[in-house]
């Protein structure tokens, strides 16, 4: 792991015993090897895995956690973390202060990301080269003109800021306004993708699916390996001791899961992990499902997609796993 | 001899992912129980359940999760062979089969092994068990053919957060009182080692880093070799056989005066029929 680690963060190609120390030190006559400029940094040297470092700062203490592993690139914590500070170099609140210009250079919790020399009133150079075109009050090093932009001509449909909508299924209104879900998230109208209404009573529980260490994607390469099916032999649905006695389900029963798209079977696990969740003063249970399951392998089960909605995320068309509505039986 | 070599496991840092079980099993060439053809324990993450003689690693899921859920957390844990320097496995083996290397650690040779069980009943630990292939008694050899080539064994190699480190023991030994050390500072004060001195079966070369009682972790608290009784027991088998002696003289002694005595009133009726 660490060879690879090593080609990652690059050396110097007469002498591969001496490791790149940051991207800086990259060149572009042969005399460097890196394999990702990004994570030129988090090998410095022999013996000096910066990403295996766990060393957290002591509880109460305020920082970056800069000694905990590593991050690309150069270390820094926050991205363009030079905005954290107003145009003179001052926190923008001192309760959140980041980065700031002491008078000679930037400092403070994290590697700042922006040339630590460049003062806050250093005009920009038109003539200038790389970061040299920027003034000192532009943060956003990475773009042409050095600023951010709430909105950009194409790419992103949604925007400009952050905001929050509830899952195209949900268990509950959304409490930050009218406007339930996304109005433009992208879904496909057929029978076979019927959506339940908020708060329908037939689908009250909150479902997530996820994976599995043992297994990889749908587990049409894993449950064929007898040595990943031994760890992780069968399908289960994991709810919470409550919601099991609610529907005199006991550990391993059979359970029946449906939605309005359809209908599968599973084994019960029953866990204090899963707890019920108390939302806008009503009770609303969770129950999870890993979806690595299908009908060949060594190891077979429902396909837990049965489930799921085609409903897509508005820019990359990411369908929605995570949070959606069922039911549970006892099968 | 080579300086000992063993296994230091932070648990604090293990997720839980099972590498180490897939790489012992991939280097050693064990079979997965029924093929991989199995029912789920529904014993939170642990499917394996334990270890025996074809699984010589197996990662331990304890829940800890208050009614009301105020506060929790997944105890996972790594377990293996804990290669003791006082081993009873080694002690009771009655063909020699149960060996100790030159890494100081502890290796069943199945060739010499004639698969009595006696070291599955000596081991305090529950490591051993038969292998079905071979029907011999099986368990971690601390990968001893790696060792042999100078290379790491398979589990701490693949162990993906360093919860397994291997090393010489006195290394591991520094390292692990260093991160009890950085623990405590860090306020989790439940932090110790199990195993990592002599007092424990002489020195457990597999030794742990645990943060609850070692119980929760399915460890024994004290655990002993089967010959801690043999003085005491030969002792008692000794005055035992001297009370049996003892017993048997007496009523030996009993019934020859009770002859006596019968043959004594014989006699004496007899004299009393002639008057």
């Amino acid at each position: 792991m660490k060879k690879v680690l090593k080609e990652i963060n690059g050396y110097y190609t007469d002498d591969p015993s001496r490791h790149l120390e940051g991207f800086d030190r990259l060149k572009d006559d042969g005399s460097t090897t890196c394999a990702s400029w990004l994570y030129c940094g988090v090998f410095p040297a022999p013996g000096q895995n910066l990403s295996a470092r766990k060393e957290p700062l002591p509880p109460g203490y305020e920082g970056a956690y800069n000694n905990w592993g590593y991050s690309w690139p150069a270390n820094r914590r926050v991205m363009y973390n030079r905005a954290s500070a107003d145009l003179q170099g001052k926190p923008w609140s001192e309760r959140k202060r980041w980065i700031w210009w002491d008078g000679q250079q930037w400092t403070g919790y994290d590697v700042p990301d922006f040339p630590v020399n460049k003062p806050p009133d250093a005009p920009a150079n038109p003539e200038g080269l790389g970061l040299d075109a920027h003034g000192g009050n532009a943060p956003f090093i990475m773009k042409p003109d050095g600023v951010g932009w709430l909105y950009v001509p194409n790419g992103l449909v949604d925007g400009p800021l952050p905001t929050h909508y509830e899952p195209a299924e949900s268990a509950v209104h959304n409490p930050l306004y009218q406007q339930q879900t996304s109005p433009v998230l992208k879904y496909w109208e057929r029978d076979d993708n019927q959506l339940a209404k908020v708060g329908d009573p037939r689908y009250p529980y909150i479902i997530s699916t996820y994976r599995l260490t043992e297994h990889y994607l749908a587990g049409a390469m894993s449950r064929w390996q007898p040595w990943l099916t031994e760890l992780q032999p069968e399908l289960f649905i994991e709810l919470s001791p409550e919601l099991a006695a609610e529907k005199a389900i006991q550990n391993l029963n059979w359970v029946k899961i449906s939605t309005p798209r359809g209908e599968i079977r599973a084994k019960a696990l029953v866990t204090r992990r899963l707890r019920p969740l108390t939302i806008g003063g009503k009770l609303v249970h969770h129950v999870g499902m890993p979806w690595h399951w299908g009908w060949q392998g060594i190891s077979t089960g429902d396909v837990v997609n049965e489930l799921t909605a085609l409903v897509g995320d508005p820019n990359v068309s990411i369908h929605e796993g995570k949070a959606f509505v069922c039911n549970v039986e006892k099968a | 001899m080579a300086e000992p070599m063993g296994f230091y496991t932070d648990t604090t840092v293990c997720i839980g992912c099972k590498a180490c079980e897939v790489a012992c099993k991939e280097w050693n060439q064990l079979p997965a129980e029924n093929g991989g053809i199995r029912e789920l324990s529904g014993e939170s993450y642990d499917n394996t359940r334990r270890l025996d003689g074809i699984h010589w690693r197996h990662v331990k899921f304890v829940e800890q999760f208050p009614e009301d859920r105020s506060a929790g957390r997944w105890l996972m844990m790594s377990d293996v062979c804990k290669h003791c320097v006082k081993a009873g496995c080694l002690e009771v083996c009655p063909t020699n089969a149960i060996i100790r290397t030159e890494f100081d650690t502890v290796v069943i040779q199945s060739d010499v092994c004639n698969g009595c069980r006696d070291c599955i009943a000596a081991c305090p630990f529950g490591v051993i068990d038969i292998n079905p292939a071979s029907g011999t008694a099986q368990k971690c050899t601390l990968c001893y053919d790696r060792l042999q080539a100078g290379m790491e064994p398979a589990c701490s190699k693949a162990c993906p957060t360093d919860s397994i480190q291997f090393g010489t023991i006195r290394e591991l030994r520094q390292r692990a009182e260093q991160r009890v050390q950085q623990l405590h500072a860090q306020g989790e004060a439940r932090a110790y080692l199990y195993g990592a001195d002599e007092g424990m079966l002489g020195g457990l070369n597999s030794f742990y880093l645990l943060i609850d009682k070692s119980e929760v972790y399915g460890l024994p608290t004290n655990p002993q070799l089967p010959t801690r009784q043999l003085f005491p027991s030969s002792i008692l088998s000794t005055l035992g056989a001297l009370v049996l002696g003892l017993f048997g003289f007496v009523s030996l002694r009993k019934h020859r005066m009770e002859e006596i005595a019968a043959k004594r009133r014989e006699d004496a009726g007899e004299g009393m029929g002639e008057r």
